[in-house]
């Protein structure tokens, strides 16, 4: 299934702004999209519908948002995201905490909203972008990310987990610097401190594979005293 | 390199403490001096209604028997006070307004019981005179009597503990007013912080609408390059709204300790580079340098502190530098720990302007009403920083542009 063929709930009582988010969702390519504007509707929608995604609004004229998601939690594990006019942490946590999958505070960019969504819909159903490239050009080599191999020319070499996790997570960050912390992040989770001069081992070998002249990198650059950044 | 700087005036927050403890005390004084007021008055009050004229002098002994000073008859027809003088044996040999149902005669038990407390009802007073009694009396139900009586060992302690009593009385009432002041001020504060953060997210829907539609013609390809530029510039200045209605609402929750921080073991080495890192993703390149010197030691320095208050506060610091007059191309940051390695120094510092006499001004004067609009950006630093327990100064390099230093608590991870 595609990712554009799940059906979106937008919860809103504001009209305008169900317009507006609506036409972001549409101009991004997801077609199906219902509305409502309370909870009474949204239940009524939602059991009609079954959406595979819900946007809610915290505060709805016949009840918050937070009781709303605690009854659809309990006949169904539907991703939800909120959408607060709300930024206290104790909010944010409080709809985390009840099961959301994500929080963003108003006002937004269609950007950050389209985004999220198709974040959340990648990671709950495990489908992939059919538009997103799977597959990155670094000047003569290419990288298949879906296999973790590297062509260059007639070789091929196969990247190690650590390395497939470095070049991922740059990918997804192409062009945008990415601190080491969050690299070390990445590829130890939990526990990640005190990597750093593992990681750079890793990016050498890394480098050896992508680069042509590794000691003068084109592609994977360092960023000093920072991170590292893929052109 | 020779620096001005700028602390912030802890005592003025003590002098303000000390107003208010001054004001207190002042109010239970004066609360103690009006009970003593009302009490002295009430007091005379009552002396008052004691027929102090009801002495042996006004009686007069003359042919016919005995006569009535004038003066003292129109005092007692206008308090409606009667009289009677008894010989040795209790019989009445003078009398004026006696009440018809009195008998004319008293025994010894009659008299020592009038003594003391009423006659048939009326309270009455005995005095002296010669060897004759002479009885005054208020008409029914007009005056209550008591006897009251003290054990001289307790008047001693009395003596000896009135001041401690007084002391206690005087704790209590600047206690209690100081609770209601307390309270008061509390619930003050509390609608204050409720309206600011009604206020901020009233606009915050309506200012999606703005920033949405903005960005949304910024990039419609059907408009021309012009209009596109000024949907542009509407949607950035629609961030910074966005931006200034956040600051508002963490301003006022911060100011009144409402912000519950979320503190945690947090590097700031790695929230440095974070910040940097994202700083010079969102500016065109060669717009801003950002250089961040962190000694090898100072990667180990571990702080308690709220992660997303901490980015927000270098954020600001960071955006301050570039805008706001900055106008700095280049940004250092420096992290390392003091010598005695109780707490760390981070340390702004950029080529821009520098801030002015008026925004160092401001910065030191942290009172509410200077709380002006363009250092609002470092008014939130301050803030925070002051929240997590850090202390936080502001000045000029004499060699032009500005910084800000900033100490934490911290310690070493091992």
């Amino acid at each position: 299934m595609n990712l554009y063929d799940y059906k979106i709930l937008l919860v809103d009582d504001e009209p305008d702004l169900r317009n507006m988010v609506k036409g972001f969702l549409q101009k991004a390519g997801f077609y199906k999209i219902v509305t409502a504007a309370c909870c009474e509707e949204a239940k009524e929608i939602f059991h009609r519908e079954a959406p595979g995604l819900i946007l809610l609004d915290v505060m709805l004229p016949d009840g918050d948002g937070f009781s709303l998601l605690q009854r659809i939690r309990e006949e169904s594990e539907v991703p939800v995201i909120f959408l607060s006019a709300r930024d206290e942490d104790e909010n944010r946590l409080h709809g985390l905490g009840l099961g959301a999958d994500d929080y963003i505070t108003k006002p937004f960019l269609a950007q950050e909203l389209i985004l999220r969504v198709t974040a959340v819909l990648k990671r709950v159903y495990r489908v992939h972008d059919m538009q997103e490239n799977r597959i990155i050009m670094l000047g003569g080599c290419k990288v298949d990310l879906s296999s973790g191999v590297v062509y260059r020319g007639d070789t091929e070499v196969t990247l190690t987990a650590k390395e497939y996790a470095i070049i991922q997570k740059l990918s997804e960050n192409r062009g945008r610097i990415v601190t080491i912390d969050t690299l070390c992040e990445t590829v130890w989770q939990e526990g990640n401190y005190g990597y750093e001069n593992t990681l750079i081992v890793h990016i050498r070998r890394l480098r050896e594979k992508i680069e042509e002249d590794p000691s003068h990198p084109k592609h994977l650059l360092t960023v000093r005293g920072l991170g590292y950044k893929l052109v | 390199m020779k620096k001005q700087r700028y602390r912030l005036d802890t005592k003025k927050g003590i002098r303000s403490v000390l107003y208010s403890i001054t004001a207190i005390i002042a109010t239970a004084c004066l609360v103690i001096f009006l009970n003593i007021v009302f009490m002295g008055i009430g007091l005379s009050e009552y002396v008052r209604k004691t027929p102090d004229y009801v002495n042996v002098t006004w009686l007069e002994v003359t042919d016919q028997g005995y006569e009535l000073n004038e003066d003292v008859r129109a005092k007692m027809d206008k308090n409606d006070v009667w009289a009677m003088l008894l010989n040795e044996e209790g019989q009445v040999i003078w009398e004026y307004r006696k009440p018809e149902e009195l008998a004319d005669s008293y025994s010894r038990a009659d008299i020592t019981r009038m003594s003391k407390w009423y006659l048939q009802g009326y309270p009455v007073y005995l005095r002296i005179w010669e060897d004759k009694i002479i009885v005054t009396g208020y008409p029914k139900d007009t005056l209550w009597k008591y006897n009251i009586e003290f054990s001289l060992p307790w008047i001693d302690f009395i003596k000896r503990v009135w001041v401690y009593f007084f002391l206690i009385n005087f704790i209590w009432i600047i206690g209690l007013t100081f609770l209601f002041t307390r309270k008061w001020k509390e619930q003050r504060e509390k609608a204050r912080i409720e309206w600011i953060a009604g206020i901020s997210h009233d606009i915050r829907t309506p200012l999606s609408m703005v920033m949405g539609y903005a960005d949304t013609l910024e990039h419609d390809d059907n408009l021309s390059g012009e209009e596109r530029q000024q949907a542009a510039v509407i949607k950035h200045q629609s961030i910074i709204m966005k931006e200034l209605v956040e600051d508002l609402n963490l301003t006022s929750r911060l100011e009144y300790s409402m912000q519950a921080l979320r503190k945690e073991e947090v590097r700031p080495a790695a929230v440095l580079r974070e910040v940097a890192a994202s700083f010079l993703n969102d500016v065109q390149e060669g717009q801003l340098q950002i250089a961040l010197e962190i000694e090898e030691t100072a990667e180990d320095i571990m702080i308690k502190a709220d992660r997303r208050l901490l980015v927000r506060a270098f954020r600001n610091l960071t955006n301050n530098s570039m805008q706001h007059g900055g106008q700095a191309d280049a940004v250092t940051i420096q992290i390392h720990m003091q010598r005695d390695k109780s707490r760390c120094i981070i340390r702004f510092e950029d080529n821009g302007m520098g801030y002015s006499e008026e925004v160092l001004r401001q910065l030191l004067n942290r009172r509410k009403k200077d709380a002006a609009q363009n250092i609002r950006g470092l008014g939130i630093v301050q803030k925070i920083i002051i929240a997590h327990g850090g202390k936080i100064s502001f000045g000029n390099c004499q060699d032009g542009g500005s910084f800000c230093l900033i100490k934490f608590r911290s310690r070493i991870r091992l």
